[in-house]
This record gives C-alpha cells, sequence and structure tokens, in this order.
C-alpha cells in the first residue's frame, strides 16, 4: 500500500538534502549528485501520466527558483515523467498493468528498482550536462561528467530508495 | 468529429508535455546571452532546414521578380568588376585611375543569400537564411538588400543557415549619418512600427528636414548603404540634439534576397577598438 503521507515527508527531505546540502558541496566540476529526480521517479507507476507530469513540473519549478536554473532543471525533469514507463521496461522488462491490485514499484526487488532509477538517472544526468554546457567542444568530459554524477547520484540515492521499499511501496 | 476529439484525449499528454517543455526551455534560453545565443544556433540549423523545405515550393512562383533582381544586381556587379579591372591596370599619375584608390569599398565581400524565414511582428526579431559557416559567414557580418539597403548584421551561426538581427529589434543599433550634409546620429527600432526607427543623437547644426536619407556609417557596411528617411524631426527633451522618426527603406516583411558583406578589415577594426576600450 502506498503510503501518500509519509512519501510527502520523504520528497520534502531529498529537495531539502538536494538543496542545502548537496547543492552546497563542492566535490568537482565533474562530480554533482543530483538526487530530486527519485520524487518523480519513485511516484506510483499506476498514476496517470498527466499527473506525474504535473508533479514533475512542480518539482522542476521549486528546483529552478531554489537554485537559479532559470528553466534548467524543468526541462531536464519532464521528459523523465513522460519517458519513465519505457525506461522500467528497458531496465528491468517490467511494464505497468492497471489492472494489478498491488503497486508495481512495491512489488519490485530493491535491487531492480535501483536498476531503474539508474536508468532514468542516466537519462536525466545526459539531458541535463547536454542543456547546461550546450557544448560539443569536449565530449569526453561530458561523457566523464554524466557517468560520474549518475554514479555519485546513485550512491547517495541508494539508503534512500531502501527507505523507501521498506516504509513506503 | 467525435474520432478527432477521441485522438486529442489519447494525446493530450503528449501536447501537455511539449508545451510545458518548450516554454521551460524557452525560459532557460532566455536566461543569459550564452545560452540564448547557442540555442539559437542549434535551432536555426534545425528550423532553417524545416523552413527551407517548406518555402522552396513558394519560392519557386517568385522567379519572375528574382530574375528581375538578379539582372539588375548583375549589371551592378558588372560595374564593379571594370573597377576591379582599372585597379588592377598600372597606375599612372594624374590618371582617372587613381581616384578609384579613395574608394575603400574594395575591402568588402559580398555573398548573395535567400530568406528562409522571419518575423516581423515581435519586439526581438531574427531573420534566419540559408547560407552559414560552410559558405564564409562569419557573426558580425552586415546584411543588406540587393538594392543597398539596410537589413542587420550576423548573429548567430550554424553549419549551413545563418541568423540576422535586423534593424526591427530592440536590441539593434548602428551608426548612421545625413547623407545631406554627413552630420553623425545612431539609429534603432523602438518597437511600435515594422516601417519606422528613430534616429537619435543628430546635431543642432545638422538641421535635419523631412525627406532627407540617413545612410549607415558602421565599419561592417560600406557607404551609401540607405537605412531611411527622415519623415520628421526635432529636438529631444534637453534641446542639446534632435530626435527624428525614420521611415525605414526596406520592407522586411517582403524580403527574399539580401547581400550579406565581409568587410576584411573587420577583425582588425575590432581588435583596435577592444583595445582602446
Amino acid at each position: 500500500m502506498f503510503k501518500q503521507f509519509t512519501y510527502f515527508w520523504l520528497a520534502f527531505a531529498i529537495l531539502v538534502v538536494q538543496i542545502f546540502l548537496l547543492d552546497n558541496i563542492s566535490i568537482a566540476m565533474w562530480l554533482r549528485p543530483m538526487i530530486f529526480p527519485l520524487v518523480v521517479l519513485l511516484l506510483p507507476m499506476e498514476w496517470r501520466m498527466v499527473w506525474t507530469l504535473l508533479s514533475a513540473l512542480a518539482i522542476g519549478l521549486t528546483m529552478d527558483l531554489a537554485l537559479g536554473g532559470s528553466g534548467l532543471y524543468t526541462s531536464s525533469l519532464l521528459p523523465l515523467a513522460v519517458l519513465r514507463p519505457w525506461i522500467m521496461y528497458l531496465t528491468t522488462g517490467r511494464t505497468v498493468e492497471h489492472s494489478d491490485q498491488s503497486a508495481l514499484l512495491s512489488r519490485m526487488l530493491t535491487k531492480q528498482v535501483m536498476l531503474y532509477v539508474a536508468g532514468a538517472m542516466l537519462v536525466h544526468h545526459t539531458l541535463f550536462f547536454m542543456l547546461e554546457t550546450l557544448s560539443f567542444a569536449s565530449p569526453m568530459r561530458l561523457v566523464a561528467t554524466i557517468l560520474c554524477s549518475t554514479l555519485l547520484t546513485m550512491v547517495v540515492s541508494a539508503p534512500i530508495i531502501q527507505l523507501y521499499k521498506s516504509k513506503i511501496a | 468529429m467525435h474520432r478527432l476529439i477521441e485522438f486529442i484525449k489519447r494525446i493530450y499528454v503528449v501536447l501537455l508535455f511539449i508545451l510545458l517543455e518548450g516554454i521551460a526551455l524557452m525560459q532557460y534560453a532566455q536566461s543569459s546571452p550564452y545560452t540564448e545565443a547557442k540555442i539559437l544556433s542549434r535551432t536555426t540549423a534545425v528550423g532553417g532546414a524545416v523552413s527551407g523545405a517548406v518555402t522552396g515550393v513558394g519560392h519557386f512562383f517568385t522567379l519572375p521578380s528574382e530574375n528581375r533582381k538578379l539582372t539588375a544586381r548583375i549589371a551592378e556587379l558588372e560595374q564593379t568588376l571594370e573597377r576591379e579591372r582599372a585597379l588592377s591596370a598600372p597606375v599612372v599619375e594624374g590618371d582617372e585611375v587613381a581616384a578609384y584608390f579613395d574608394d575603400g569599398d574594395l575591402n568588402y565581400r559580398y555573398y548573395p543569400a535567400r530568406v528562409i524565414s522571419l518575423t516581423t511582428n515581435r519586439e526581438r526579431n531574427y531573420i534566419v537564411v540559408d547560407r552559414g559557416e560552410e559558405d564564409g559567414i562569419k557573426r558580425n557580418m552586415g546584411v543588406i538588400t540587393p538594392n543597398r539597403e539596410l537589413v542587420g548584421y550576423v548573429v548567430s551561426v550554424a553549419e549551413h543557415y545563418s541568423a540576422i538581427m535586423p534593424i526591427l529589434n530592440t536590441k539593434f543599433n548602428i551608426g548612421g549619418r545625413l547623407t545631406d550634409n554627413g552630420y553623425a546620429c545612431s539609429v534603432r527600432w523602438r518597437g511600435a512600427s515594422p516601417h519606422y526607427a528613430e534616429a537619435i543623437d543628430i546635431s543642432t547644426y545638422a538641421e535635419p528636414k523631412a525627406g532627407m536619407a540617413i545612410e549607415v556609417s558602421s565599419e561592417r557596411l560600406p557607404s551609401g548603404v540607405l537605412i531611411g528617411y527622415i519623415e520628421e524631426a526635432e529636438h529631444n527633451a534637453a534641446q542639446t540634439a534632435y530626435t527624428a522618426k525614420l521611415r525605414l527603406a526596406t520592407n522586411l516583411s517582403t524580403l527574399d534576397n539580401v547581400l550579406i558583406v565581409e568587410n576584411a578589415h573587420y577583425g582588425e577594426i575590432e581588435a583596435l577598438t577592444e583595445e582602446l576600450e
């Protein structure tokens, strides 16, 4: 059973950690963990896509306003709301069946959720860093930034996903 | 009708996504001059290719008028060629050929281009033409009509297409001078009518009158490029200079062919100006 109230507080905590902690940690230019897409990715897969899209819009706007992204966070987050069923299918082979009695994310193993989140984070980080640099002058550096940041994001996201699996989904 | 509603119901999420993503990207593009230039250059390449295909059909029907313009242009170029030939001939003291050395126009190179898309109803209008980096087009090159009337200058260049900031852009500003007496002024567009611009800082000694022509005075373009004609002039609030309402010589909404002008010495002039600043 998806616990909406608990999920709201988890989402709030993720955003606070991103804005006040992760965004202020300066490790390296090419190493930037971004966990806020988790709020969109861990929404029930059975939700109607329009609600997921509007949630992504709200999260993106919050990030843009808080971090001065001027649309960068929103434009890189919105595609995830539309693409996540496909990402789920490509990474785990699972499809969303609206007739199912229990939620898809709750039926999946933690490892499978991790795989799905990793795939989605890779898509998000690719979009984000490509939009941020708007240049392909140093492609290797861009690829390194995307891969390293995705890896670090997954390290930070792992305990959050475990918490989600045990307390919410 | 029922099927249409069903179809829209099925794809409305995708339409909503495209709308929201478009707004977000537009907002991001306008956040800084860098993102604006970069995104403009990328969209120019994509949009240019699409518009090029669409306008290709329409262009076929305007071929007669284009031919007339081209013929006129060929005649003008023939004259230029004659002058080039005269310049390459041995110089004799007192010969009339020596007079050509006073004309700096030989530093300019012309690239013909065709308008792919343009807007005239916004505050910041742009024009896309079918010549790009591959054709030797660079940023800051001036753009004129085949009749030597001002259009604007190149602000962004893709491989096969270029974006031009025309005079009908509130960010546009160019130096001008009154053809009759040579007094300098500055020309800009305030965004109201696509047929009128404003000439400011005209000296009180210039005595501008209705009908006087104003031509370009800029390192981007050769002399004799017409901007427009004064409709009315009045003193500014401080009574220190004249401000004139200028009827533009170019009708941008019917623009079809343009000439992109390269000043071979522009880089040198720009470096010198930067050094002074």
